[in-house]
C-alpha cells in the first residue's frame, strides 16, 4: 500500500470514490485509468471530471450534471472516516493491484476497480463453477439447484453464486450441507454492501457462506439493493467461474446477463433441460439448443472441468434404471398408486390434470395424491402438486 | 274543515306509518308542510295543486296547513303527494270523509293527474294499517304480496276521484302487462372440463360456503360464478318476501308475480363505494349491493381491486348476516344472507399458480396479496386455483351435467343439513362438528399429518370438516366422514400459495 500525505492507504480513496451516486465498474474504470485514486478524488471535488475527454471517453454518460452531483456529495464525505468503518467493520478491502486481489478478476475484461469481502479469499483457490438461475423457479429447479450444490461441493469445487432467492440461494445451501461435511465453501457475489443483506430473508444464509466461504461485493458498506447493479454483480460471477451452470431461467432471465458475460470471457455454459412447457425453463431449453452442454448433475459438469475422468461415471442404462427405481420405491410398483405418480410426471399438475390424463374419479386420485403429499413425494403449490426428490 | 289520510314513507328497507293531516281555514291564501319532509316531499304541494288543476278541481283559496305525524320521523321521497291530493280534496269538501276511512294511499303524482309508480311498494303497504290501500296502476300484484290488504289500482286522479264518490267502478286491474321473460340463468352443462371447480361450485351452492376462485384471465372464473345461483334451491316464502322487500326498498324491477323466488345474482363493479355496497347515504337509506344479493350470491369479480375497506367492510355482515348502518339521523338494520363469490388474478401479471409461471416480482406479488385482509380471506371456505381449462377437452370433451342435475343434488343436500337444524353446514356450529362430522381413521390421521405439518390451523381444521361433511352429504353417505371427503375438502381449500399464509 502506498503511503500519502495523509497516511490513508490506497484503497481508502477508492472506496470513497466507489461509494459516490451512479458510479458503476465503467465509470470507476475510467477515473482510476486515468489518475491514481488520491488524484481522482481531488479531481471529483473540483467538480470537473466531466470535462476530461479520456474520462469521457471511457465512462458511460458522464455529464456536467453528474459531475456536479459527484462534487456536492463527495464535499459531504469524510474520506478517513469512511475507511475507518470498513476497516472496524472487519470487512476485506482489495484495490486492484494490490497483493491477495483475486486473479481471475484482475485479468478481466472489466475488472472491478476494488473488491469488498467478509470471509477468506482462500475459498476461490479450488475449481470454481458459478451455479445460476431465476428467482421464480419450480420446486423440481430448486431441488437441482440443491443438489448440485451439493455434490459439487463435495467433489471439491468452489460453488459461485449470487444469493438471490430461488435457484441461487438453493445452490448455496446445498454446497454449505457438504461444506460442513469437508466440501469445498462456497462463494457469493453480491450486488449490495456487505452489511446490506439483500434479500433480508437470506440473512441466514449469507451468514453462513461468509463463515464457511466467501461474499464478495464491489460495492463499498450501505450500497442499497438497485436494479443496475445486479447484472454488473453477474459479470463478477462469470469472470470468477471457470464454467457456467443455469439451473433454470425464463426466457428473457436475469440469469442469461451472467451467461453473456460468460461467454465474453469464453467460460463454457451449461444447462440443466427442464419440461419444454414449463416457463421457468425457456432460457435453459433455448441454451440447449443452442449448443451448450447439458447438465443432468454433478458429474457432467466435473467431466466437462476435467476433473472427473468419466470412470466414475454410470453407465448410460444404469444412469436412467438407479434413478427411477430410487423414486418408484416408496409408492410399490402395479398400485394405483404407481400409476397416479406416473400420471403426475415431473411437471407441476392440479389433481383434476392427473385424474383427467388415467381417466379415474377425481376422489380416488385426490386421496392417493394426499397420502404422497403426506409421505413426502409431492410438493404443493396452491392447486399444484409437483413431484420431488426424496433426500438421499 | 280537517282531513286525516294514512300513507307510509320509506326508511332502510321497512315502511314508517305516516298520517298526512291537512286543515283548511280561512286567512290569506297559503300552503305549509310541516313535519320534517325532505325536498322531494316539500314539492308535492307544487304537484298536488298542477295534478288538481288539471284534473278540473280548483285549488282552494284558503290557508292549508299540512301536518306529516309523527312529526318527528324523517319523510322523504314523493309517495306522500297522493295522499296529500286526497287530503285536500276531503278537507275542502270535495270528497266525503266516509270514503276514504280505512283506506291508504301511496303514489306520486304527477302535473297531469297521473299516479306515478315509488319504489318501495312492498315494504310501504305492509306498513299501512289500512283495510284498503291504493297504489298506482302497476304495483298492485307488488301490493297484494303483503297479503293484507284490498288492492286497488288507479292510473291517475279522475279515474280515484270518480271511483272514491262512486260515481264510477274502481278500475279493473291492468291486465298481465306483456312481460319480458328473464333472461334464463346460464347453465351448467357449457363449462366444460373444469371437474374441481363444478364441484366447488356444488359444494358452495348446497353447503353455503363462501367461494375464492384464483386464476388467470380467461380461466372462467365469471362463467362458473354466473352460473351459481341456478344452482340454488327456489326461495321459500318468507326468505323470497325479505329479498322481495329489499328489491321494492330499492326500487329494483321485480320479477312477473312480483315475488322475487329466484336466489339474486349482484355483481357489482371494483369501483363501488363502501355506501353503495353496504346501504345508507341517501336520507331513505337506500339498501347496499349486499343486501340486494341477500339470500342469493354476491358475486366480486376483480376481488383484489375492490378498495380494501369496501372489503373490511363485509366481515361484520358476513358474520352475522344482517347490517347495521348507523347515520346521525338514523340507525336501519337491513337483511344480508349473502353467498360470497370472490374472484381474482393470482397476481399482478395474471399467469401466476403453476410454480415458476408468473413474471411478477416477489415484492409485486406480496403488495397483491395484502390487498385482501387475513379475516375476510379466513370467510372463504372454498378456495380454488381456476387454471385454463385443456384445449382438448373445451373442443371435443362432452357436455358437464346440466343445471338441473346438480341442482337435484343440492337440495337433497340442503334437506339433510335442514334436518340437523341449520340452513346450511357452512353454519353448523364448531362444538357440533364432533357430532355431525366425526372423522373416520384414515381421515383423522390425514389431518393429523396436515396439522403436524403446519399446513392446517385449528380454524382451518373445522372449515374442512364442514366441507367434508357437504361433500358427504351431496354423496349421500352419513356417518363419520371418510378419506376421500377430507382429500377433496383439503383439495378445495387449497390455499392459494400466492395468498399468504395458512388460515
Amino acid at each position: 500500500m502506498k503511503a500519502t500525505g495523509t497516511d490513508l492507504p490506497t484503497a481508502a480513496w477508492v472506496v470513497a470514490l466507489s461509494g459516490l451516486d451512479r458510479m458503476g465498474p465503467a465509470r470507476l474504470g475510467a477515473l482510476l485509468g486515468r489518475w491514481e485514486p488520491e488524484e481522482a478524488w481531488r479531481q471529483v471535488l473540483g467538480g470537473a471530471v466531466h470535462r476530461d475527454r479520456r474520462v469521457v471517453a471511457e465512462a458511460r454518460r458522464l455529464d456536467a450534471t453528474l459531475s456536479a452531483r459527484w462534487r456536492r456529495d463527495a464535499a459531504g464525505i469524510d474520506v478517513a472516516a469512511r475507511w475507518a468503518a470498513h476497516v472496524a467493520a472487519g470487512v476485506g478491502v482489495l484495490a486492484r493491484g494490490q497483493t491477495g486481489f483475486p486473479a481471475p478478476l484482475a485479468d478481466d475484461l472489466e475488472p472491478p476497480p476494488v473488491v469488498f469481502h467478509q470471509g477468506s479469499l482462500s475459498t476461490l483457490d479450488r475449481p470454481r463453477v458459478a451455479v445460476v438461475g431465476t428467482r421464480r423457479c419450480t420446486h423440481a429447479g430448486r431441488a437441482t439447484a440443491r443438489q448440485l450444490g451439493r455434490d459439487l461441493s463435495s467433489a471439491g469445487v468452489c460453488v459461485v453464486s449470487g444469493l438471490a432467492r430461488g435457484i441461487d440461494g438453493e445452490a448455496h445451501s446445498g454446497a454449505l450441507e457438504a461444506a460442513v461435511r469437508g466440501g469445498a465453501a462456497p462463494a457469493a457475489v453480491v450486488g449490495t454492501g456487505l452489511d446490506v443483506i439483500y434479500p433480508s430473508a437470506n440473512t441466514e444464509l449469507w451468514n453462513r457462506v461468509a463463515a464457511l466461504g466467501t461474499v464478495l461485493s464491489e460495492y463499498p458498506l450501505g450500497t442499497r439493493p438497485q436494479a443496475w447493479r445486479f447484472p454488473a454483480r453477474n459479470r463478477i460471477i462469470a469472470a470468477l467461474a471457470d464454467l457456467v451452470v443455469v439451473v433454470e431461467s425464463h426466457a428473457q432471465g436475469g440469469s442469461l446477463h451472467t451467461v453473456d458475460a460468460a461467454l465474453e470471457r469464453g467460460r463454457p455454459v451449461m444447462a440443466v433441460p427442464g419440461p419444454v412447457r414449463s416457463p421457468a425453463s425457456v432460457g435453459t431449453n433455448e441454451l440447449l439448443v443452442a449448443g451448450s452442454g447439458v447438465v443432468r448433475d454433478a458429474d457432467d459438469v466435473l467431466l466437462a472441468l476435467g476433473l472427473d475422468s468419466g470412470a466414475a461415471r454410470r453407465g448410460w442404462g444404469d444412469s436412467c434404471g438407479s434413478g427411477s427405481e430410487h423414486l418408484d420405491a416408496p409408492v410399490g410398483s402395479g398400485t394405483f398408486g404407481a400409476t397416479v405418480l406416473e400420471a403426475l410426471g415431473w411437471e407441476p399438475a392440479t389433481v383434476e390434470e392427473v385424474a383427467g390424463r388415467i381417466d379415474a374419479p377425481l376422489v380416488e386420485v385426490a386421496v392417493a395424491l394426499s397420502r404422497m403429499e403426506r409421505d413426502g413425494l409431492l410438493a404443493r403449490h396452491g392447486s399444484w402438486l409437483e413431484r420431488r426428490d426424496l433426500p438421499p | 274543515m280537517l282531513a286525516i289520510i294514512a300513507s307510509a314513507t320509506l326508511l332502510g328497507v321497512d315502511g314508517r306509518r305516516v298520517s298526512v293531516e291537512v286543515h283548511v281555514s280561512s286567512g290569506l291564501p297559503c300552503f305549509h308542510i310541516v313535519g320534517l319532509p325532505d325536498t322531494a316531499c316539500r314539492e308535492a304541494g307544487d304537484r298536488v295543486r298542477a295534478a288538481l288543476t288539471t284534473t278540473g278541481i280548483p285549488w282552494p283559496q284558503r290557508r292549508i296547513t299540512v301536518n306529516l305525524a309523527p312529526s318527528g320521523v324523517r319523510k322523504n321521497g314523493s309517495g306522500l303527494d297522493l295522499a296529500l291530493a286526497v287530503g285536500v280534496l276531503v278537507a275542502h269538501d270535495l270528497l266525503p270523509a266516509s270514503a276514504v276511512a280505512g283506506t291508504g294511499f301511496l303514489g306520486e303524482l304527477g302535473l297531469d293527474g297521473s299516479i306515478r309508480r315509488i319504489p318501495g311498494m312492498v315494504p310501504l303497504v305492509d306498513a299501512l294499517e289500512a283495510d284498503t290501500v291504493v297504489v298506482p296502476a302497476g304495483c298492485g300484484s307488488e301490493a297484494a304480496l303483503v297479503g293484507r290488504h284490498r288492492v286497488r289500482e288507479v292510473a291517475s286522479l279522475a279515474q280515484l276521484l270518480a271511483a272514491l264518490r262512486g260515481e264510477a267502478p274502481w278500475p279493473d286491474p291492468p291486465g298481465d302487462e306483456q312481460t319480458i321473460l328473464p333472461p334464463l340463468d346460464p347453465d351448467l352443462a357449457d363449462v366444460r372440463g373444469q371437474a374441481v371447480a363444478r364441484l366447488a361450485l356444488e359444494v358452495a351452492a348446497a353447503g353455503g360456503h363462501h367461494l375464492l376462485l384464483a386464476g388467470p384471465p380467461g380461466a372462467g372464473k365469471t362463467m362458473l360464478a354466473r352460473r351459481l345461483p341456478g344452482l340454488l334451491p327456489d326461495l321459500g316464502r318468507r326468505e323470497a318476501l325479505e329479498a322481495t322487500r329489499v328489491h321494492s326498498a330499492a326500487g329494483l324491477a321485480l320479477p312477473p308475480g312480483g315475488l322475487v323466488r329466484r336466489p339474486p345474482l349482484r355483481a357489482p363493479h371494483h369501483g363501488a363505494s363502501t355506501v353503495s355496497l353496504i346501504g345508507g347515504g341517501t336520507t331513505w337509506m337506500r339498501p347496499g349491493e349486499i343486501s340486494l344479493a341477500t339470500r342469493g350470491v354476491l358475486f366480486l369479480d376483480e376481488l383484489a381491486e375492490f378498495a380494501r375497506p369496501v372489503l373490511d367492510a363485509l366481515r361484520q355482515p358476513l358474520e352475522e348476516g344482517v347490517v347495521r348502518v348507523c347515520r346521525a339521523r338514523a340507525a336501519v338494520c337491513y337483511p344480508a344472507h349473502f353467498l360470497l363469490v370472490g374472484a381474482m388474478n393470482p397476481c399482478p401479471c395474471g399467469q401466476g399458480g403453476p410454480p415458476g409461471a408468473c413474471r411478477c416480482s416477489e415484492a409485486g406479488r406480496v403488495r397483491y396479496a395484502r390487498r385482501l385482509s387475513g379475516p375476510l380471506l379466513d370467510r372463504f371456505d372454498l378456495r380454488l386455483d381456476v387454471a385454463r381449462p385443456d384445449v382438448t377437452q373445451l373442443l371435443s370433451g362432452p357436455p358437464g351435467e346440466s343445471t338441473a342435475t346438480v341442482a337435484a343434488r343440492v337440495a337433497t343436500a340442503r334437506a339433510v343439513a335442514t334436518a340437523r337444524g341449520v340452513s346450511c353446514n357452512a353454519q353448523l356450529p364448531s362444538w357440533s362438528l364432533d357430532e355431525v362430522a366425526a372423522l373416520s381413521p384414515p381421515a383423522a390421521a390425514l389431518l393429523e399429518s396436515g396439522l403436524r405439518a403446519g399446513n392446517l390451523s385449528a380454524r382451518g381444521l373445522q372449515r374442512v370438516r364442514r366441507v367434508a361433511r357437504t361433500l358427504a352429504d351431496l354423496g349421500g353417505r352419513d356417518g363419520p366422514l371418510g378419506e376421500g371427503d377430507v382429500c377433496l375438502a383439503l383439495q378445495l381449500r387449497a390455499e392459494p400459495e400466492h395468498l399468504g399464509a395458512v388460515a
